[in-house]
């Protein structure tokens, strides 16, 4: 798996992360950068969805914790996280797949170090294993195994 | 005197709850015996399968088919199904998600079958037989239907027109479909023929339930007594009301047991258990990581207990291995 690159998907608070730093360098240098309004507007829906979409990894940057805009939104991310990884682990998804970091960075130089640091540990974990969605006209012979 | 419209009722992959809940509809269903000619309903009557075979297709005007999709057998009768119907109306948990039987996706194949044929304690199979889809006895060649790799709702499978969950559905909506069909008075293909809002929404004891939930602690059901009238959630016992669809008649509600789902998610949500993530994350009433972790590592399952009904139709559909 020496040439696999992860698809990572980084959601990052605005109110925390590279509100000073100029948008449009970060966005080049980070791919599928998602900034957002708190980090608790992340549902686990949308990680969900990440990984269906072909995602191998969701990082989620809040603010420090005790320091949300919107009173915890920070702190309810964390807890979504902590349950969902529970979840995806039923689904053979390894629970380390999702991150969440609560710190802050207004310049943003640090998010594409964070960025960095997680698609290495997905690139010695591989890719999310994947499986072939029913399809009506083969159904039986995908399933069939 | 006009021909009668045809019906047909089947089972795939189902605990024969689904075709039960007919039979409940008790007056109801004689008037419907009297209206249509029942052309197939392997539970209740004497019919083959090529009777159906024999049919032009889209003779029957609607077959109602309950249970999922788990092997060749439950495909072939399904796509048969299909090819001769109008009409076709998935019925129950199993055929409109996976019901439990999905629950199996948390599980392979594999594992399975060596549970079921070797490591269960009550299993003796000193050769290590396995079933085969085709093995020759004496000569002959003699065939089980292949088990698939995962459940499959019905939609899964073939197109389905219309959906009436519940495990199995209720009476008063068996009532209505049937006769919704009977009158031509149906809304659009692809409908759910039940309530669009939340279990929570109907809920009697929803007046109980304070504006902000804080839970300190999870208990199952069976741990506690719980209080007939107050809110499951109020009093800290998981319940799937607020990201389960409505019409299922409160049943469990009555007997003071939580909602486990089978209504499935509410209109417009494709994965109720991320959906109930959030809402149930926000509810716990802790300070710090550690205390999550307490309160949420004595869930046992806790995706079984998410996708208790629907894991086959969820975002994410099965166990990768
Ligand atoms: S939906 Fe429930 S009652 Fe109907 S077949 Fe499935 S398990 Fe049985
Ligand atoms: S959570 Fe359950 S008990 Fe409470 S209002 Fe909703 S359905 Fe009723």
């Amino acid at each position: 798996m020496s040439n696999f690159e992860p698809k990572l998907v980084c959601f990052s608070c605005k109110f925390g992360w590279g509100y000073l730093g100029d948008e449009a360098e970060l966005t080049a240098q980070i791919k599928n950068w998602i900034p957002i309004i708190c980090s608790g507007k992340v549902d686990a829906a949308h990680i969900v969805d990440a990984f269906k979409g072909g995602a191998d990894g969701v990082l989620i940057l809040g603010c420090p914790e005790g320091d949300c805009h919107y009173q915890d939104g920070n702190f309810e991310a964390r807890k979504r996280v902590y349950l969902l990884r529970r979840v995806l682990s039923s689904y053979g998804i390894e629970p380390e797949r999702v991150r969440i970091v609560l710190s802050t960075d207004p310049e943003g130089k640090q998010i594409p170090n964070y960025v960095r640091e997680m698609s290495e540990a997905l690139r010695r974990l591989g890719p999310v294993k994947r499986i072939r969605l029913p399809s009506r006209e083969t159904a039986g012979a995908t399933a069939k195994k | 005197m006009a021909t009668k419209p045809k019906i047909a009722i089947c089972w795939l992959g189902g605990c024969g709850g689904c075709d039960e809940a007919v039979v409940d509809l008790n007056e109801a269903v004689l008037q419907v015996a009297d209206a249509v000619e029942f052309v197939l309903w392997p539970v209740a009557m004497d019919f083959k399968y090529h009777h159906v075979e024999g049919m032009k297709d889209k003779e029957i005007a609607l077959s109602i088919i309950n249970g999922h999709v788990r092997n060749c057998d439950h495909e072939e009768v399904a796509r048969l199904l299909r090819q001769k119907s109008q009409l076709i109306l998935a019925f129950g948990a199993c055929a409109c998600f996976g019901g439990t039987p999905g629950l199996a996706n948390f599980t392979t194949k594999e594992d399975i079958f060596n549970w079921v044929y070797r490591d269960a304690p009550t299993v003796v199979n000193p050769k290590g037989n396995y079933p085969q889809p085709k093995c020759k006895v004496d000569g002959k060649e003699l065939t089980l239907p292949e088990f698939y790799g995962q459940v499959y709702a019905l939609s899964q499978i073939i197109d389905v027109d219309y959906y009436l969950p519940g495990c199995p559905p209720p009476p008063d909506l068996i009532a209505s479909a049937v006769n919704a069909v009977l009158a031509g008075k149906l809304p659009p293909r692809g409908s759910t023929l039940a309530p669009h809002k939340a279990l929570c929404d109907t809920c009697e004891r929803n007046k109980t339930k304070p504006p902000r939930i804080a839970l300190k602690d999870i208990k199952r059901i069976h741990e506690v007594e719980a209080n007939p009238d107050t809110c499951f959630l109020a009093q800290g016992i998981l319940c799937l009301g607020p990201a389960t669809r409505s019409g299922c008649g409160d049943v469990c509600m009555k007997i003071n047991i939580p909602c486990r789902g089978c209504f499935g998610p509410v209109e417009g949500v494709k994965d109720a258990g991320s959906k109930f993530i959030s809402a149930l994350a926000s509810m716990l009433d802790v300070e710090d990581e550690r205390q999550v972790r307490e309160l949420v590592d004595k869930l046992d399952d806790l995706a079984g207990y998410l996708y208790r009904f629907s894991a086959p139709v969820s975002t994410l559909v099965r166990k990768r291995v």
